[in-house]
């Protein structure tokens, strides 16, 4: 079991070279603090606001409007609480299938009196520009949509819920750390006014992310202390990770392209295998509208942590579904939501590839996967009922 | 999530899996709120267990645990299942981690239920004997 072959991109990625190498002078050499005056903390600011830069450019917006914070998560929390309590009350619009920092703020909020309209997805994961629009009342503050989900991959239609939620003048916030840097966000075309993005999907470090704010869009500070990143997020800045951050964006703006194709093309590789291989599996996810490296499948009558045990004792890392925690199986709020029936949803497996990932590797798993699902299927009761 | 050697090793090759026709008794033991689910079949002579086959759907740890618990009956007298204990089972896959704790007890479960299965069964032997062959 010598082979080893990652292919759960989509909980991390590996750091660059490239951009290990270009955060190693900021631990030792340029270590000072961005917001001191003297040399020390000049060149820390500089390399920062080298970084602030890169994120600007590729998002085609201007410096003043990216706000560096501690992960995807903290993003998300700014935006939806910061737009929020910058209101202190009202309705917001999302949907059930958000990443949890965005459904758990949402229910805070809930607590606080805010009122939350939580939409239904159809069956391949999308949510209707027209529910949306449905939803939205004199009182709604935010309309918060994820760009793609990380579990299924498949693409909201955010160009067609953007505009019209401008048109209304509310508040337009993109969760797009699952896309960021993986496909185009053209935030003037989408109508984007807040966008959280994330380092380690993208090559970059653990522990640092962004928030883009379009200029004039009212909210408030959710960490207080000093002054930094223009008052809207306090704390010293994580100045290496955040110079790392900045060159893999600037490596994901020449290599996303021919990536995305690649990857696309592995993806399908890897669904023709395993359909033609495996009775009863299910794709899930939009066929087209989705993540190019990410396939979401479910084999029945399989529990999903027993094919994840099975190929990562074969080297090959994906990850499960259906999550057990304390003891009882849930099966992923995704694709409930999806309407997956519950005997296909417990056996739902995601395989996300990336940047190392090669035709070799999809060829290994392939070869592994169906014996192994054969034989756990063996094993059930369910084979002879 | 770590599991010990010998837990990986009885998921890797299952012992005494599949179904068994006529078996003198039938467990089974589901976990609340999880879909995991274990089920004994017993051949038992002369108040021992002579074979013992499981089927199992679930996580990695709980077709171990299910596999080590054949091992754990086989040979042994049927009262004795009665009262085994989900620590018994724990142990002979070498401990889980808390949040698999479930395994040994839908295995200890069900293998209980096979127990007292095949002891009422035994209330009537020849008539449970005859059934068995129609
Ligand atoms: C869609 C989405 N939003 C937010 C996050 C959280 O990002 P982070 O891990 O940087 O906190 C993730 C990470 O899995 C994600 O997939």
């Amino acid at each position: 079991m010598s082979r080893r072959v990652y292919l759960d991109h989509n909980a991390s990625t590996p750091v660059h070279p490239d951009v290990v190498a270009a955060m190693l002078p900021y631990f030792q050499e340029r270590f000072g603090n961005p917001s001191s005056v003297h040399t020390f903390g000049r060149e820390a600011r500089d390399g920062m606001e080298v970084a602030r830069g890169r994120m600007s450019d590729f998002l085609r917006v201007s410096k003043e409007e990216i706000v560096f914070t501690s992960g995807g998560t903290e993003s998300d929390n700014l935006a939806v609480k910061g737009v929020a309590l910058a209101r202190g009350g009202g309705h917001i619009v999302t949907s059930q299938i958000e990443h949890h920092a965005v459904l758990r703020a949402c229910q805070f909020l809930e607590g606080q009196g805010f009122e939350v309209t939580y939409l239904p997805v159809d069956g391949d994961g999308l949510v209707s520009p027209d529910d949306v629009r449905r939803a939205i009342r004199p009182d709604t503050i935010l309309v918060t949509i994820m760009h793609a989900n990380s579990e299924v991959g498949t693409i909201q239609p955010v160009e067609a819920i953007g505009p019209m939620v401008r048109e209304r003048g509310i508040p337009f916030h993109v969760d797009a750390v699952q896309t960021f840097g993986k496909v185009p966000v053209d935030l003037a075309r989408f109508g984007i006014d807040l966008l959280s993005f994330s380092s380690h999907k993208i090559y970059g470090p653990k522990g640092v992310a962004g928030l883009y704010i379009r200029k004039g869009t009212k909210m408030v500070a959710v960490q207080h202390g000093g002054e930094h990143e223009r008052r809207r997020r306090a704390g010293t800045e994580n100045v290496a990770g955040i110079v790392g951050f900045g060159r893999a964006v600037e490596i994901r703006g020449r290599e996303m392209e021919a990536e995305a194709a690649r990857l696309t093309g592995l993806r399908h590789r890897f669904w023709a295998g395993v359909s033609a291989s495996v009775p009863e599996v299910r794709l899930n996810g939009h066929p087209t509208r989705r993540l190019p490296g990410t396939l979401n499948m479910c084999f029945r009558h399989v529990e999903s942590e027993s094919v994840v045990l099975g190929l990562d004792l074969k080297g090959v890392a994906v990850s499960a579904g259906s999550a057990c925690t304390s003891g009882s199986v849930e099966p992923s709020y995704v694709l409930v939501a999806m309407g997956v029936p519950v005997d296909w949803a417990m056996g739902s497996v995601r395989a996300s590839l990336g940047r190392g990932t090669t035709e070799a590797d999809i060829d290994y798993v392939l070869e592994v996967l169906s014996p192994l699902v054969r034989r756990i299927r063996e094993l059930s009761p369910a084979s002879v009922a | 999530m770590n599991y010990s050697q010998i837990l990986i090793d009885h998921f890797r090759r299952p012992r005494n899996a599949g179904m068994m026709r006529h078996p003198d008794g039938v467990g089974e033991e589901s976990f609340d709120g999880c879909g995991d689910l274990a089920r004994f079949y017993l051949r038992v002579v002369d108040g021992r267990v002579a074979e013992v086959r499981f089927q199992t759907y679930g996580c990695g740890p709980t077709i171990a645990a299910s596999s080590a618990g054949t091992e754990l009956a086989s040979g042994r007298p049927v009262t004795e299942l009665l009262t085994l204990g989900e620590a018994e089972i724990t142990e002979a896959v070498d401990g889980l981690p808390a949040e698999r704790a479930h395994a040994a007890q839908v295995v200890a479960g069900a293998l209980r239920a096979a127990a007292r299965d095949s002891l009422t069964r035994r209330g009537s032997p020849s008539q449970a004997k005859e059934s068995e062959h129609v």
